[in-house]
């Protein structure tokens, strides 16, 4: 059975719909910003924050905007269905109105407004809800329990989680620059996107991919720094590979973590090598976006299927030259060309790393 | 456990439930007191397990053990720690932020028993049997032999933890929403 991913929708500070994010991103506009004094104790922080966001209930609002836009992007229809469900990634939900029940109120006005049939799942496994969110969503899909799957990843920019990376020493002084020699740590940013997983094609209004479900795999190894050996992500992206029959030589382009701190970045560059993809045009897109957490992964994935429909990778914003003990084929300038097959990873606190594919049809 | 009273909260003890659980057990993890109450449950509640069933889980490839937890207030205890520390304090303390995520839990228990198996944390309303029948139906018909599975809901308040070992091969009570209710509401842990 194929099961399809489409109707990729964003919003982000580089536009309210996934095509002017990519329009945007293209042009090498980045929603990355200096926000004097925003940080602890009046540090000067670069964000990349949505303009005129309300913050009062900001989550929940743009998770029920993204949902109202997914809407036209498919057979309405299907939302209400018994057999559809709506998966939520997020780290820190609704933080800022509600800290003791960060979700609760998510929950319950999505099923009322939309007229859910289930209450939606909220998967919150830091960095990587996002793309196991959507191998969950394929999972759920393919045996059978639901048709189709809405996975809408979201967070918004805190002085709780600015601080706390502040704390850490993890926040970078200049915009963030995967993969590069000269990056010093990530730039959080805000962003809300979501893809829809479906056993049937109908009910897309744009060209559909096949979602090559993954795997996850736990570092086993440290609770907030990754692994040295990238043991995890190794295992996952093998895992994903061989349980789609896709070997190394056939992925087209990668879709990193690549976070901009000194030892994510370097980590990936180990799995990639040991996982013989280092030939892979790559990128990370933190530097258009930031690191939004639990809609990275979604974020990231809706991006990459815009680059396989608009024929265009995007360059790795802020890299410059390469800072990894493996050189990894980064993207310096946007390519024109056709990609047939996309891996997509992510790694975060809690030692966990995840991977998919997405394949034109 | 399984039905049985292993362990009773003693109020007269300086310590709290879990350290007392800790101590009651005689583990030796000294890394348990740098964990948060969600990690340590978590902790807690599989040592418990492993140790009524000593020799299947240890026979198992390291990654062919999945975790799938679940709860209602996140890691809410070590979130309003970690903002007590910047608002009031005028400190963010690091030890507390890296608790400040649900998942931190699992990664604590895949790393006290090297396991690089599968990880999900999800975060319901209530104890839902049917969340946990379906993924882990799904976990074990791709690549997983078992999932240690539970609900671990910590607040200021309240601890609640149920903690329960599904295997593909071995069975004493047969998986399904029903009989996961009927251990849930009896607290068996």
């Amino acid at each position: 059975m194929i099961i399809y991913i489409g109707a990729e929708e964003l919003i982000s500070p580089l536009g309210k719909s996934v095509e002017e994010n990519f329009s945007a991103a293209s042009a090498g506009k980045t929603g990355i910003a200096l926000y004097p004094q925003a940080g602890f104790k009046g540090v000067n922080v670069h964000l990349s924050t949505i303009k005129d966001l309300e913050r009062s209930f900001a989550f929940e609002n743009l998770v029920e905007t993204i949902l109202d836009s997914v809407c036209n992007r498919i057979d309405p229809v299907i939302l209400q269905s018994p057999k559809t469900l709506v998966v939520i990634s997020s780290t820190k939900g609704g933080l800022y109105d509600s800290i003791s029940d960060p979700f609760g109120n998510l929950m319950e006005r999505l099923t009322r407004l939309f007229k859910l049939a289930h209450t939606p799942l909220v998967i919150s496994n830091a960095c990587i809800s996002g793309v196991l969110a959507i191998n969950v969503a394929g999972n759920l899909v393919k045996s059978g329990h639901y048709n189709h799957v809405v996975v809408i990843g979201c967070d918004v920019v805190s002085d709780f989680v600015l601080y706390g990376f502040q704390s850490l020493f993890a926040v970078s002084d200049a915009p963030c620059a995967p993969f590069d020699a000269g990056r010093s740590g990530v730039t959080l940013g805000e962003g809300c996107s979501a893809v829809v997983v479906s056993r049937d094609m109908s009910i897309f209004k744009n060209e559909v991919f096949k979602l090559g479900i993954g795997s996850s795999a736990n570092d086993a190894n440290h609770i907030s720094g990754p692994s040295r050996t990238g043991e995890g992500l190794y295992r996952s992206v093998q895992k994903t590979l061989e349980s789609n029959g896709v070997i190394a030589d056939n992925i087209d382009y990668i879709s990193a973590h690549g976070t901009g701190t000194i030892y994510n970045d370097e980590m990936e560059s180990i799995a990639f090598d040991r996982l013989g993809l280092t030939h892979a045009p790559l990128n990370s897109l933190k530097g258009f976006f930031g690191h939004t957490l639990g809609a990275a992964g979604i974020l990231e994935t809706a991006m990459s299927m815009q680059m396989m429909r608009n024929g265009t990778l995007l360059k790795s914003m802020g890299y410059k030259a390469c800072g990894t003990s493996v050189n990894l084929n980064v993207i310096t300038e946007n390519q024109i060309g056709s990609v047939q097959t996309i891996l997509k990873t992510a790694s975060g606190f809690g030692g966990g790393n995840a991977s998919l594919l997405i394949q034109k049809l | 456990m399984n039905g049985k009273l292993v362990a009773q909260y003693d109020p007269s003890s300086t310590d709290g439930w879990l350290k007392q659980l800790y101590k009651g057990f005689q583990l030796n993890y000294p890394k348990f007191y740098k964990m948060d109450p969600l990690a340590q449950a978590g902790y807690l509640s599989s040592e418990l397990i492993k140790a009524n069933h000593p020799d299947r889980l240890l026979n198992y490839k390291d990654d062919a053990i999945a975790l799938v937890l679940a709860n209602r207030h996140a890691s809410v205890v070590s979130d309003l720690a970690f903002k007590n520390s910047y608002e009031i304090q005028n400190a963010p303390s690091p030890s507390l932020f890296v608790y400040t995520l649900p998942n931190i839990v699992l990664g604590e228990v895949a790393i006290a028993n090297k396991w690089y198996g599968e990880n999900m944390f999800a975060v319901l309303p209530k104890f839902a049997p049917e969340f946990y029948e379906q993924y882990a139906d799904i976990l074990l018909n791709s690549g997983s032999e078992a999932v240690l599975a539970g609900w671990l809901d910590i607040t200021d308040s309240e601890i609640e933890v149920f903690m329960f070992l599904l295997e593909k091969s071995f069975s004493e009570i047969k998986f399904n929403t029903v009989n996961l209710l009927k251990l849930a509401e009896n607290r068996v842990v």
